[in-house]
């Protein structure tokens, strides 16, 4: 496996025909755009802004990066792209696990779909080869079991499984793609285009590949520098001693609950009070926990494994009670119940959508409902959880009142004549950051490409002071500052997401440390200042293809209850976004009119 | 504050195991300030000052500690700001994912 040759491995399947090409990568999108998210957007472009998300145009990429499946910490990651049907934006989601290594070591650099195919199929990958294949047997299953039927047809050994379940194949706009390890292109409704191709699974065996490089001296240095850095104590990162390996992304459940940013019953409220404490991650160590497993090449191991012992939920063995969806089907929907909020996430897995907005909607439909908005008979009280789990697999099923929910937060609330109470960016919700507690987050979700996220660009690192190498924290409650410090972070993450390394690697590597690896693993040369440029290159591809399929000046915004009506709990009590100003201080910093670049910028960057 | 006040301060993530608990009730006097109050902790729990404190004295950069939830570095008055009656502390590791 050599590195350098990254981008020239391409396969382009066309599910209509059936038929596979392997093209290489243009050279200039690699050096421009780097792999995995960069790169897959170049493609999802090239196919045209104005496609249907659901249509056969509409292109369905699985990229690797040019450090994906290497030997290089955190490197168990891959990238989904497409345009999305819950938002219309272009949309990148990844995953960990070992899939994305899989497909590189079975010799892809990624997977361009296109067209539709005319009946379920699944992609099985090998050896260089890809094959499409019958999946009518499969057809209608969820996740779980579709993963036991091709370990029982293929064996277990060195077999990753990636597939859509029942909600991906009604097209629900939340669906998502899940490996054999529940690991998941999660966000932004990937599993619906999935579905609307009727593709079903993406199959690969692969044994391990050693990664060849020019010079192997530097590429075992610069790698042994960047796990120092993820196993320094300092670092959350460290190994069975920082918070995030110890407990997992859900130890910030206290401290979020705290501060007065973890939303509550829709975002009505910013805190949980004492309630929080029973979803922490600190309680499922104390009571549920089994097991931390981990993914290719990573020595965090954040992933948490429960069993629930008694209850209801009694004998569910699941991973991983997230920060995510115990905040999305926790505390937002008044669920105070651990067992549930494992059950929920499980459930969400199998049927294959993504937990983030499923919470949101279900917490909308919650205050619809105790406002009198839904149909009478079909009310959801906040905190009733076994009726979340019976709308939950309506929702999968497009079922009742699930064939709304299945639409989306901001769809089903506009459609509930409501809207406002959507708690949505774009067409998609938000995450378990209120950006009343926390101002980088929400000007955050307001400035994404792919609609409301944490993830584009995570402030919280500096708000909470887990930026590595000696940057004094941030402010959460001041946004004076926050549009140069969100661009920063979304132009870093960027970059990140194309090598394709894991986000959580940001809280011990920086700009330095991704650029010795990239450049030891291409061969070339390459410099921090030069990650920064590509991140910024790559974030303003993306606000370009979103400007072509409609986003112009006024589309970077948050729902009102974060800007209007002020937090009543904890420590941001209070406090509203200010978003414009916010805005403000961003749109200078990026060189942007109103969210919208120019054809000036775009040059300057090497876009066009 | 009172004379005899109890301060009750919760623990987080990596400090529950250093500390044993979840949360302590400490004696402060009148007139304490949140700077007396760090010492406080510091002096019953040694093991916490490498997590508290930077080798200078200031509060570390890698921990947060909040009172009524608001981040007691960005505090107009920090470590001096007096501590008033009802007032609980938390005290959390660096932490984050997402």
């Amino acid at each position: 496996m050599r590195l350098s040759r990254f981008g020239q491995d391409i396969a382009h399947v066309d599910l209509a025909s059936g038929r596979m090409e392997m093209r290489p990568a243009p050279e200039a999108w690699v050096r421009r755009y780097i792999g995995a998210r960069g790169l897959g957007v170049r493609y999802v472009l090239e196919a045209g802004p104005e496609v249907d998300p659901l249509g056969p145009e509409n292109r369905l990429c699985f990229m690797n990066g040019p450090l994906s499946g290497s030997e290089a910490s955190m490197s168990g990651r891959w990238a989904c792209v497409t345009k999305s049907p819950l938002t219309g934006t272009v949309t990148d989601s990844h995953q960990g696990g070992w899939s994305g290594a899989r497909l590189r070591w079975a010799g892809f650099d990624g997977i361009v779909f296109e067209g539709c195919a005319p009946r379920p199929v699944y992609a099985f990958v090998e050896d260089g080869r890809i094959e499409l294949r019958d999946a009518s047997e499969v057809w209608g299953l969820g996740i779980h079991a579709t993963v036991a039927f091709f370990r029982e047809r293929y064996g277990e050994k060195n077999l990753s499984v990636n597939a859509i379940g029942p909600a991906g194949e009604r097209k629900n706009r939340f669906a998502a793609w899940l490996n054999e390890d529940d690991r998941a292109f999660g966000r932004g409704g990937t599993g619906a285009v999935g579905g609307a191709k009727c593709l079903k699974a993406i199959v690969i065996r692969a044994r391990q590949a050693r990664s060849q490089v020019a010079d192997p001296a530097r590429w075992k240095e610069v790698r042994r520098r960047a796990l120092d850095a993820i196993r320094n104590e300092a670092n959350i990162t460290s190994p069975r001693k920082g918070g995030l390996s110890v407990y997992g992304t859900n130890v910030l459940m206290n401290v979020t609950n705290r501060i007065g940013a973890l939303g509550t019953r829709n975002s009505q409220k910013t805190s949980f009070g004492d309630r929080a404490e029973r979803i922490s991650g600190e309680h499922v160590k104390e009571t549920i926990l089994v097991e931390d497993p981990t993914c290719h090449a990573c020595p965090v191991a954040c992933k948490k494994e429960v069993e629930i012992t008694d209850g209801p939920w009694k004998g569910l063995h699941m991973e991983s009670v997230e920060y995510e969806p115990a905040w999305s089907l926790g505390s937002n929907c008044d669920n105070d119940d651990v067992a549930a909020v494992a059950k929920l996430i499980d459930q969400c897995n199998d049927l294959g959508m993504d937990p983030i907005e499923l919470g949101n909607v279900l917490s909308m439909y919650m205050e619809a409902s105790e406002r009198g908005w839904v149909e009478p008979g079909t009310e959801l009280a906040w905190g009733d959880t076994h009726a979340m789990v019976r709308l939950t697999d309506a929702i999968g099923l497009r079922e009742g009142p699930g064939e709304l929910l299945a639409e989306g937060t901001a769809r089903a609330a506009a459609r509930l004549g409501h809207p406002e109470i959507a708690m949505a960016v774009k067409g998609q919700a938000v995450a378990a950051y209120d950006p009343r507690g926390l101002k980088g987050m929400g000007l955050g979700y307001a400035t994404s490409n792919r609609g409301a996220c944490h993830l584009r660009g995570y402030t919280a690192a500096a708000e909470l002071g887990v930026v590595p190498g000696g940057a004094p924290p941030v402010d959460p409650l001041e946004w004076r500052g926050k549009g140069q410090l969100v661009k920063v972070f979304q132009d870093l993450h960027a970059f990140s997401d194309s090598l394709d390394l894991c986000k959580f690697s940001a809280f011990a590597e920086g700009a330095g440390e991704y650029a010795e690896q990239y450049a030891t693993a291409m061969g070339i040369e390459f410099g921090p200042d030069d990650v920064m440029a590509a991140g910024e290159r790559i974030y303003n591809l993306e606000r370009h293809y979103n400007n072509l399929a409609g986003f112009r000046e006024g589309s970077d915004t948050l729902p009102e209850r974060f800007t209007r009506e002020p937090s009543s709990e904890a420590g941001s009590r209070g406090h509203v976004s200010e978003l414009d100003a916010m805005l403000a201080e961003y749109y200078a910093a990026r060189g942007w009119q109103a969210g919208v670049v120019s054809d000036a910028k775009l040059r300057e960057l090497g876009v066009v | 504050m009172n004379a005899s006040s109890q301060v009750r301060v919760r623990f987080y993530a990596t400090f529950r195991p250093i500390v044993g608990g979840k949360h302590a009730d400490l004696p402060m006097p009148e007139g304490a300030t949140l700077g007396d109050l760090l010492a406080a902790i510091l002096e019953r729990w040694p093991a916490l000052r490498e997590h508290l404190v930077e080798p200078g004295g200031s509060l570390s950069r890698r921990a947060n500690l909040l009172v009524d939830g608001r981040m007691v570095r960005f505090l107009p008055d920090g470590l001096d700001t007096p501590l008033e009656p009802h007032q609980q502390l938390d005290c959390f590791p660096a932490v984050a994912g997402g």
